[in-house]
């Protein structure tokens, strides 16, 4: 039975990451936004995920100004694909009579 | 916050999938393309097909030359507005939509290059003209398709090839018209 990642628990950390494989990299105000999250929440869960070696950062510019890119290392997608698998088999033990909600395919990428 | 000491039920964990997945849907949902962008690669590849046959008709390198300097600089443009509208850089859009790697887009130009190339050889420029546009268009449509197929499973298509597979791929064009240019 596969675990659940300690660093892929908190569901903002789940969104960025599973965000994150839905492109190659992405600017770091692109990702604020798209979660919904401040500048000091964003950064420190890049912190925690950047020490595990799931996502990796560099200096850029986007419209002008400097700026941090985001991206998936492949271990964070390895990470990411065996915590949903986890997350998978937990919703797996749901009785059948509790529908969980719809599932779509892709995730597990 | 990490997760050891409050283990997630079935329910908590379809949640917490289905909103990461509801997250990564609606960036892909708005990712979009520059203004004219299909239009001006289509019109970069019509170009490119016809500067290519028309060199190698008239055995004008010159022009073969141009016309890929066209497609560079196309593509270069079109490739920095994507990324600095959507702020994100997206692999598979590159390579499939803007090289050209995608099946139909890779077919429709081998089959539009060709019969330009037949067809300048033969001096019928009109054809030129048509098969050029045919190769254009193909691209353009080819390029729409893949936005819709990436939007329907983007974890799937976000990434594009290697970058080693990539300059294999245009080393061999590079060496094939270099040899059709010796050859002419």
């Amino acid at each position: 039975m596969a675990e659940l990642d300690e660093h892929l628990v908190a569901p903002a950390r789940l969104r960025l990451m599973t965000m994150l494989t839905a492109v190659s990299e992405a600017e770091f105000a692109t990702v604020r936004e798209a979660l919904d999250v401040s500048d000091s929440v964003l950064s420190k869960h890049l912190g925690a995920l950047e020490e595990v070696g799931y996502v990796r950062r560099h200096k850029g510019v986007h419209r002008g100004r400097r700026t941090t890119w985001i991206s998936l290392t492949p271990r964070g997608r390895q990470a990411l694909i065996a915590h949903v698998t986890a997350l998978q088999e937990l919703i797996d033990e749901i009785p059948l009579e509790r529908t969980a909600p719809p599932r779509r395919s892709g995730a597990r990428r | 916050m990490e997760s050891k000491e409050a283990p997630l039920t079935g329910a908590e964990a379809s949640v917490a999938l289905l909103d990461a997945e509801v997250a990564r849907a609606r960036l892909a949902d708005h990712i979009v393309t520059p203004s004219w962008f299909f239009a001006s690669m289509g019109v970069a590849i019509a170009v490119q097909i016809a500067t290519t046959a028309a060199g190698l008709g008239d055995d004008a390198p010159w022009l073969i030359a141009g016309g890929l300097a066209v497609f560079a600089s196309v593509a270069g443009i079109q490739l920095a507005r994507f990324r600095r509208v959507n702020g994100v850089w997206l692999g598979g859009f590159a390579s499939r939509v803007v090289l050209g790697t995608a099946t139909a887009a890779s077919v429709s130009y081998t089959v539009a290059l060709a019969a330009a190339i037949w067809a300048a050889y033969g001096g019928h420029w009109w054809l030129v003209a048509l098969w050029s546009a045919v190769g254009g268009a193909g691209y353009a449509l080819s390029g729409g398709r893949w936005m819709r197929t990436y939007r329907g499973d983007p974890a799937a298509h976000a990434r594009g090839e290697s970058l080693a597979w990539l300059a294999l791929a245009t080393a061999a064009a590079l060496s094939g018209l270099a040899l059709l240019v010796l050859n002419a």
